[in-house]
């Protein structure tokens, strides 16, 4: 027989210019790993109507209403309960800001005294202009020269990282660039992902040994970046630098976001460890094979069962 | 709920595209999306898909009095809804500036142009006339609302029938449609929008934008027109400085669209016009396609049968006898699916296996060997199943 031979179940045909990739239909093999078996067990997933009690004894919290002395669920999620207070935690939602959250947001409007930041969040977050770093790092009143160079310093478009500093009354988040590791983001790639995907840490900004660096906001907004050579921040975030980057940076930055999509799709938690698993189980296969289902859950099974004996 | 804001790396490429005159979806700059009209079982009633964007539009008459300035003449009430299906910007019952924009321009296109005889709308001067309402809704919103509701606007009254009147004295009698036939619209002309998208201070132009286009353009030209080359209306919106022979120009590709777009709309009408007299299936069920993965097709493939029974019987003196007899057929290399025929897999990675027929396969291709797997044995048929497979 001629050398047709079909490598787990793809094809490809060579066409007049360029070579096209065929995946035939198959039956799909759903391997899970037996410690997470016992895991399911534990977790109370609910959809929109399921009633979560009929016990009246409880506090109802976020993502449920009563419904005829009867406790349902108005979200789709897992069940949590602290005490007497049943709240359901949704896997897709919009963010919801807490006090010290780091976030990655991008500028819609300038207003007087204040940006407007998109976050991902129901309504667009607060960014002051007393809340940031003046050039320089010096600290006096906000003068009207300050207004008026509003839009020098942060225009429409561009990307911020920033802290959650407190919650309005109506749910808008204020934020602060009062540090010097927050403020402008430069040259880089931003990942989207759903804000229940992102584990809460101690430090969402991590020097990954891989070589690049990344920030992972609590709304979803994932920012990857070259890691700067020198740490010192004399401009205190407003340096954003223009050059070049290398291309080994660029694959790095590019197989990094391709493994996040790849963690998203298949809902693992995102912190550096497990980011840093998937990028390892992910050296062996092409950048842009890293988007392909097969391989992407073959990756996705690896970085999981190094998560498991990682944590005991 | 407001829309996600374009990054300014988007907004660059899409204007660096402009600059070297590629568009996103492949287009010329003076194309148009594909444009697909469909009608409706009831008259009146048409969907118009330009692209992704899709606009629906209902024609319904009812009878008014008149208006008292002009007692002679049927009333037009026009009316395009932005349906929060459309698009995650547009909010229920939010008057944003693009509706009012939009409902002005539909306006200005079909009443000011006078493309419907009023005066033939009268049943009763004074007293009773017909008003006619068309109604849009934006059902999808992938850019261009304007165009793709112009066309739908004068498609639907162009299909629309109403009701027959009798007078007799002081009775009116409005017939139903089993009575007697409804009677179709005078329509003068058919008016349509073309618009033109500027980029870069005037400097670049796009017939036709898509959605992401729209989100980068400097400035917006509309040019409503007929198909006699007979200019309805023209607005500019956005603020740009526009030359006069940049106008002209752009009011000579509409006039090329237009005519192109009547005829598109001619040509949808005559069809559903002839579907209808026939007694076939009309409606927008029967327009959409049916979406399925037909598993269990096959393609035809000619066999050369001059001299199968020598080569067979060549074969099968070749081969030694079986051990074992199998019931079920052939085990393909695992991975492999059946695609058309399916056992014998004729693709090659060579150049030159893509010219060669599939009968020639079968012929120098030797029974045994059907797959390159590196199992210990093949399993295969007895061989009268494999004699019946060759003559078939």
């Amino acid at each position: 027989m001629k050398s047709a031979r079909a490598l787990c179940r793809c094809v490809q045909i060579r066409c007049v210019s360029m070579a096209v990739e065929m995946r035939l239909p198959a039956l799909h093999k759903h391997v899970s790993i037996t410690p997470s078996q016992s895991h399911r067990d534990d977790k109370h997933l609910v959809v929109p109507g399921d009633v979560i009690t009929s016990d009246t004894g409880f506090m109802r919290g976020h993502g449920t209403y009563m419904d005829e002395e009867r406790l349902t669920a108005s979200v789709a999620g897992q069940v949590e309960r602290v005490n007497k207070l049943i709240c359901v935690k949704p896997l897709k939602t919009r963010y919801n800001g807490e006090v010290g959250d780091v976030v990655v947001g991008r500028i819609t409007e300038v207003q007087q005294k204040r940006w407007k930041v998109e976050t991902n969040s129901r309504l667009d977050s607060v960014l002051l202009l007393s809340s940031v770093n003046l050039p320089g790092g010096e600290l006096r009143r906000r003068s009207t020269q300050d207004e008026l160079a509003m839009r020098d310093y942060l225009q429409e478009g561009d990307l911020i990282s920033a802290e959650v500093q407190s919650i309005f009354s109506d749910g808008a988040l204020s934020l602060h660039t009062r540090s010097l590791k927050y403020g402008k983001l430069g040259q880089g790639v931003l990942v989207l992902v759903s804000p229940s995907l992102v584990k809460r840490q101690k430090t969402h900004f991590h020097n990954l040994p891989c070589g690049a660096s990344v920030i992972l906001g609590n709304n979803g907004y994932v920012w990857l970046y070259p890691t700067p050579e020198q740490q010192d921040e004399e401009a205190g975030g407003y340096y954003t630098s223009m050059e070049p980057v290398s291309r080994a940076d660029r694959e790095v930055i590019s197989r990094l976001r391709n493994c996040l999509l790849a963690l998203a799709a298949h809902k693992v938690l995102l912190y550096d460890t497990s980011v840093l698993y998937c990028y390892e189980a992910s050296l062996p296969q092409q950048i842009k094979d890293i988007l392909k289902p097969e391989v992407m859950e073959e990756i996705i099974l690896e970085t999981r069962q190094r998560l498991v004996e990682h944590e005991g | 709920m407001r829309d996600t804001p374009l990054s300014n790396c988007e907004r660059l490429f899409l204007l660096k595209a402009i600059e070297e005159k590629k568009r996103l979806d492949g287009r010329q700059t003076y194309d148009y999306r594909n444009i697909k009209i469909t009608f409706g079982t009831d008259y009146g009633c048409c969907i118009v898909e330009l692209g992704k964007t899709r606009v629906l539009c209902q024609v319904s008459c009812e009878l008014v009095p008149p208006k008292d300035s002009r007692p002679t003449e049927g009333i037009m009430f026009f009316n395009l809804e932005l349906s929060p299906m459309a698009s995650p910007a547009f909010e229920p019952n939010r008057q944003s500036e693009l509706l009012v924009l939009l409902n002005r321009q539909l306006e200005r296109c079909l009443r000011n142009s006078k493309c419907i005889d009023t005066e033939s709308l009268c049943v009763v001067s004074g007293e009773k006339v017909w008003q006619i309402r068309v109604d849009v809704h934006v059902l999808n919103h992938d850019g261009n609302l304007m165009d793709a509701a112009s066309i739908a606007a004068i498609s639907a009254l162009s299909h629309f029938r109403r009701p027959d009147v009798a007078i007799q004295g002081q009775d009116v009698t409005v017939f139903s449609p089993e009575e007697r036939d409804p009677i179709p619209l005078s329509i003068y002309h058919m008016p349509i929008c073309v618009s033109f998208a500027f980029f870069l201070q005037g400097s670049y132009l796009l017939v036709d934008p898509c959605e992401r286009e729209e989100r980068v353009k400097d400035g917006l030209l509309v040019i409503a027109m007929n198909k006699h080359q007979e200019i309805c209306s023209i607005q500019s919106s956005g603020g740009i400085m526009l030359l006069k022979d940049q106008v002209l120009r752009c009011s000579k590709i509409a006039s090329v669209k237009v005519s192109e777009i009547s005829e598109l709309i001619n040509k949808a009408l005559e069809n559903d016009r002839k579907i209808r007299k026939e007694g076939g299936k009309f409606g927008f069920a029967e327009s959409m396609p049916k979406e399925r993965i037909t598993t269990l097709k096959r393609d035809k493939a000619p066999v050369e049968m001059t001299d199968v029974e020598e080569t067979a019987n060549d074969i099968v003196n070749r081969t030694e006898t079986t051990t074992e007899v199998v019931p079920s057929p052939v085990l393909v290399a695992t991975g492999t699916a059946q695609v058309g025929e399916g056992i014998v897999n004729s693709w090659g990675l060579d150049e030159d296996e893509e010219d060669e027929p599939l009968t020639e396969d079968r012929k120098t291709d030797e029974v045994m060997i059907i797959s390159d797997s590196e199992e210990e044995e093949v399993v295969i048929l007895n061989e009268e199943a494999q004699k019946s497979k060759k003559k078939k």
